[in-house]
């Protein structure tokens, strides 16, 4: 099997010396650390789950091939995962498409949102009207960044096509569901503890050091590295803003002046 | 040259007041002394059984009893210097309740260790953080010392010879055992412990050592000279034992590590005071950093380890 | 398994299908454990219906945040107005302690000024209780749960507290810091329901950080190791997977039973003299709203039209700072630390009433919503900040926000699985409201830069959940009366958070079972004729502290007020 070459301009980039940052095994600045390792100090219970989580991949029931690929790269654009080498990425797309197949959810729907299905299946149809507006092809067919742009618009909050489907479906609170969804099966994820520095699960056994940031013997100390995102990426800064002070205000605004 | 009667001690001339301390120490005259040892050690015990029991929530009563024995203690120490007839009565049986109260504090520490999750299987996290495992027998040396002093003579008496009833329950046991157990009585009385003494420092030098490893190893040993009573400890255990058997060692060795560890003490006592007032909040919170803080009494319990080697240097052998 | 050492050893009562009860609680939560256990120790013949399950602590659940979703409401619900709430886990428990598994566990008490906002403000209203009648409840709950804190707790009306104080986490030290900078007093440790120390066969706090994913050591207080043993030693029956359908009203005006599903998804009827309903501040109104019948067509026991309305959330703005050190947020118990020292209404301010300051502890996911919502991080700017998660530390404030009439539960056109109408909450914040959130957040930020964040960045959002059934003394304006019987219907009751007035910035959760304490002695002082009167007499029953679960007592230091 060919191993896969990646493309330089869609990885991290080391602001010293400008070189592309090579895909590791680990991101994150707390090399070394393990939680996995730690799994003979967990319960039973857990240990299950979380093992499931890592060895076992769920078939995709929900969606349909087409729509599979198309929400698995609008989840490489929401959370990326180029720094990682292929065999220790992350699956995202599983997990929700077993959440919508068995149709649990959070327990509650905003008035101005459909059911989470249609969320999904409309959201996918916006995308891809996004697209042609902005660019004139469908999302799966354009670059890299004019894909990153186009999700860029609805993180914005200012879509320029779909306005229908924006009718029926606040922008806003799709572009939290997605990424909450992403969020939910990324950062569940063993490996992605790993790349934080979080400590996993904590039963029986939990901690000793609670003060000053001190690493258990377990764990490791920090060991940051420079980098900044890809030249290929529209996702690299988040803003500060103390504007909102509720959260409509927060989720509905995306910019100043909205 | 004026002396005070209690003592013997002019509290004028420090060298010769030095050599008087010696000679009563090395007679076993020195019930007075060890009275007040027995009444500040016990005071030093009461405050810190009393805060980290309180950091316990006293979730079962018992844990009530360390700090009144220890007030009690305390009073029988201060009483003990100023009657003979408190030291042999009251501070030698509330010095023995205090002991056995000592042992079921030992007792409830390990089962309290056991009972957190994953027990014994996690014996570093679940010692640290649950009750630590040796100081209630830590807290049995003020006991201790208080058992030792109500046997002594008192600075101001006679050489005498030994009346004919003991307190001890030796009545219950058979002759030879009675005849031991004077005999043992006797050499307290005059002075000839040194053995049991050493092996008592040892003890009690292993228990404080322990303590302060697993402690600093929650803070892994940010510090380096968190490592210095981890060090010493073994140390003068390994003194004390050696000075079972021989003479010499008791004499030298001892001695030495011992005012070592003294010294060691104090310097943790100053860090930890140091510690208590960096944390968050610092005398705003006084109360609080101290539950929380490096446990400023602890260093001292070491102190009392090196106190008493030093004490037990000064000893006379028992004659066999 | 309800814990680490603790277990129940008494097989459970089953009560025969026809049998009629004395009493049917439905809900076996924070307020309905409670009730069950008071009850059923006076003697009563008692039955729980719980919609979730009956926990088994050491198999159902897991030191996992991901895997922890089935402690929460996740039956649909419609959310909208103009600051819609977020619902499930933010607020809404499900199972055997319901909201008391899944709470952070903070219990301060309500102040005595909060239960009399309209008298003092001219804003909310009053309560038909004054904090005096609910005081020795408090005392009773914070022995029995127990609650941990400091010696001496200053606001409000200062007390201390029985178990000690707990050691601080990185977000209490950011407190801490900051308000000492300050020159604002902080409650240090607690108060708390999580043991420091062990309690009978409950062990001490393993300083996990797994608050919210439920406590497999049994150190943190749910009804279901506080009170539901003693409940089922008693005779008390809990049917779990039991959702309530309706109450049933007889002709004669009372109520006579509770239509549910079971756990064989079959429609069941339970006869009950009595009925309480303890679904919490969505399913009691929703639950009401259901059992619409003729003499009630705007729901059961709402002839003052209030029923699901005066729903009430805290502003539960989250402060994150970013400190150069390290923190490690999820070491320590979230809840660990705070302040009232602005819980009161300051006349300097431009609005009535205040706010409190809190440790929070968000795990992985929480904090990467978090991110997503405060920084608007996506990409490799969520990447960024996700691997920079040990060095925030996070405080969450509690915001007064006051009762609205037209915050309220009413049922949408949608049905659950069960063909029964979901709730609709609609929420909109008003004047008061905003400048209150406005004025916090500022505050808190504060707090957090004099901590010595040298990035802070904030996330909007609400606490808990309270307000749909008020208590008061008009029946025109109100559903229950001081005690929790409905003013419609004598042997109905309502006894959870639904029926508070108003909310202070005190978590509800102590409230809560404290009130539900407080109806279970007048049920109790009030007997038989409960079942057979429509006498409402309403004279204030003793504590009875001897019907407190047995190992209550014997643990615990002397409080010094």
């Amino acid at each position: 099997m060919t191993p896969e070459v990646p493309d330089t301009a869609l990885l991290p980039i080391d602001p010293d010396s400008g070189e592309p940052i090579m895909p590791r095994m680990q991101p994150g600045y707390y090399s070394g650390f393990s939680t996995l390792s730690q799994k003979p100090f967990w319960d039973d219970a857990t240990r299950k789950i979380v093992l499931e989580r890592v060895e076992e991949q769920e078939p995709i029931r929900f969606f349909k091939p087409a729509q599979a690929r198309f929400w698995t790269t609008v989840f490489d654009h929401l959370i990326p995962q180029t720094d990682r080498i292929a065999e220790h990425r992350i699956p995202i797309l599983p997990a929700l498409d077993k959440r919508l197949f068995l149709g649990r959810t959070v327990g509650y729907r905003f008035e101005n949102m459909p059911h989470d299905r249609d969320v999904y299946l409309l959201g996918m149809d916006a995308i891809d009207q996004e697209a042609k507006q902005q660019f004139g092809g469908g999302f799966l067919s354009l670059p890299h960044l004019q894909q990153e742009l186009v999700l860029k618009a609805i993180h914005d909050g200012k879509p320029k096509g779909a306005a229908d489907i924006w009718k029926r479906m606040s922008v806003h609170r799709f572009w939290q569901q997605i990424m909450q969804d992403a969020i939910d099966a990324y950062y569940a994820h063993p490996w992605a503890w790993d790349e934080i520095g979080f400590g996993g699960p904590a039963y029986p056994r939990a901690y000793m050091r609670l003060e000053r940031g001190e690493p258990e013997p377990w764990e490791v100390t920090e060991q940051r590295y420079a980098w900044v995102a890809p030249s290929h990426a529209a996702s690299g800064e988040s803003e500060t803003t103390h504007e909102f002070h509720t959260e409509a205000l927060q989720n509905r605004s995306r910019r100043k002046g909205i | 040259m004026e002396t005070t009667p209690q003592t013997g001690l002019s509290l004028q001339h420090p060298m010769h007041d030095l050599e008087i301390v010696r000679n009563h120490i090395r007679e076993g005259r020195f019930q007075r002394s060890l009275s007040l040892l027995t009444a500040f050690a016990s005071l030093m015990s009461g405050l810190e059984v009393s805060y980290e029991h309180y950091r316990g929530s006293y979730s079962r009563r018992v844990m009530y009893t360390p700090v009144i024995l220890s007030a009690v203690l305390f009073l029988a120490g201060i009483g003990s210097f100023f009657s003979k007839r408190v030291a042999r009565t009251i501070l030698r049986f509330v010095s023995a309740v205090t002991l056995v109260d000592s042992l079921i504090g030992f007792y409830f520490h390990v089962r309290g260790i056991k009972r957190k999750p994953g027990g014994w299987r996690l014996p570093m996290v679940n010692m640290i953080m649950g009750p630590p495992i040796f100081a209630p027998l830590l807290f049995g040396t003020s006991a201790y010392l208080g058992l030792i002093a109500s046997y002594l003579r008192r600075e101001d008496e006679a050489l005498s010879l030994p009346r004919g009833t003991s307190n001890m329950p030796g009545k219950a046991l058979s002759k030879t055992t009675e005849r031991d157990l004077l005999s043992i009585e006797q050499d307290i009385r005059e002075g000839r412990f040194q053995r049991q003494m050493a092996i008592a420092t040892g003890i009690s030098a292993l228990m404080s050592g322990f303590e302060a490893f697993y402690s600093h190893y929650k803070n892994n040993f940010k510090y380096k000279a968190q490592w210095t009573p981890v060090i010493l400890a073994p140390m003068l255990a390994a003194a004390s034992f050696a000075s079972v058997k021989n003479r010499k060692a008791a004499i030298t060795v001892l001695p030495a590590i011992s005012v070592l560890a003294c010294a060691d003490a104090a310097a943790g006592f100053y860090y930890h005071a140091r510690g208590v007032l960096r944390r968050p909040g610092g005398r705003k919170h006084i109360f609080y950093n101290i539950l929380y803080g490096p446990p400023i009494f602890a260093p001292l319990l070491f102190g009392a380890a090196g106190a008493l080697g030093i004490l037990a240097s000064l000893l006379g052998r028992r004659r066999r | 398994m309800l814990g680490a050492l603790q277990s129940i050893h008494v097989p459970m009562r089953k009560f025969k299908e026809l049998e009629e009860v004395d009493y049917i609680i439905v809900g076996v939560g924070s307020a309905g454990g409670v009730l069950l256990q008071r009850l059923s120790r006076a003697g009563f013949n008692v039955v729980g219906l719980e919609a979730g399950p009956f926990w088994d602590t050491e198999h159902d659940w897991v030191s996992d945040e991901a895997g922890s979703h089935e402690l929460y409401w996740e039956e649909p619900r419609v959310t909208g107005g103009s600051d819609p709430l977020a619902l499930g886990a933010n607020n809404c428990g499900k199972g055997v302690g319901g909201g008391s598994v899944h709470w952070a566990a903070f219990t301060p008490r309500l102040h005595p000024s909060d239960f009399e906002i309209y008298t003092r403000d001219g804003v909310g209203t009053d309560w038909p209780i004054s904090y005096a009648d609910i005081q020795p409840y408090y005392e009773q709950l914070e022995l029995e749960m127990p609650v941990a804190g400091p010696a001496y707790y200053p606001w409000g009306h200062p007390h201390g507290y029985p178990y000690g104080p707990h050691p601080m986490g990185g977000a209490g030290n950011a407190l801490v810091r900051g308000c000492s900078a300050l020159n604002i007093p902080v409650s240090i440790g607690g108060p708390v329901a999580i043991l420091s120390g062990s309690h009978g066969d409950r062990p001490h706090c393993i300083y996990r950080g797994f608050c919210i994913q439920g406590c497999k050591v049994g150190a943190k207080a749910s009804t279901l190791i506080t009170h539901v043993p003693d409940a089922l030693s008693n005779g008390a029956e809990i049917r779990d997977y039991s959702m309530a359908a309706r109450v049933s009203l007889g002709k004669n005006g009372r109520v006579n039973g509770v239509h549910y599903f079971g756990k064989d998804g079959k429609e069941h009827f339970q006869r009950a003299k009595a009925a309480i309903i303890s679904g919490y501040a969505i399913e009691t109104p929703r639950l009401l709203l259901n059992s619409a019948c003729p003499g009630f067509e705007n729901g059961l026991a709402n002839s003052s039209g209030t029923v699901g309305r005066y729903l009430m959330a805290q502003a539960g703005t989250v402060v994150l700072g970013r400190f150069d050190q390290l923190v490690r947020v999820y070491k320590a118990p979230p809840a660990h630390a705070l302040t009232e020292e602005f819980y009161e209404t300051n006349p300097k301010n431009n609005f009535a009433r205040g706010f409190a300051i809190q440790t929070v502890g968000p795990l992985p996911i929480a904090f990467g919503n978090q991110m997503v919502a405060a920084k608007k991080a996506w990409g490799w700017g969520l990447r960024r900040e996700m691997m920079d998660y040990n060095h925030w530390a996070s405080f969450g404030l509690l915001g007064e926000i006051l009762p609205w009439p037209e915050n309220r539960v009413t049922l949408d056109e949608e049905k659950d699985r069960f063909g029964l109408p979901i709730a609709h909450v609609s929420f909109n914040l008003h004047d008061n409201d905003h400048k209150l959130i406005k004025a916090a957040t500022a505050k808190t930020i504060e707090v957090m830069r004099a901590a010595g964040a040298e990035e802070i960045a904030h996330e909007a959002r609400y606490a808990h959940l309270v307000g749909g059934a008020r208590m008061g003394s008009d029946p025109r304006a109100s559903v229950v009366d001081k005690f929790g019987r409905s003013h419609d219907i004598p042997n109905l009751f309502i006894c959870d958070g639904s029926i508070m007035p108003s909310q202070g910035s005190a978590n509800p959760g102590l409230t809560i079972q404290s009130l539900a304490a407080r109806t279970a002695d007048y049920l109790i002082s009030q007997g038989d004729r409960v079942f057979t009167s429509s006498d409402r007499d309403m004279t204030s029953p003793p504590i009875r502290r001897n019907l407190a679960p047995p190992d209550t007592w014997g643990k615990g230091v002397p409080r010094l007020t």
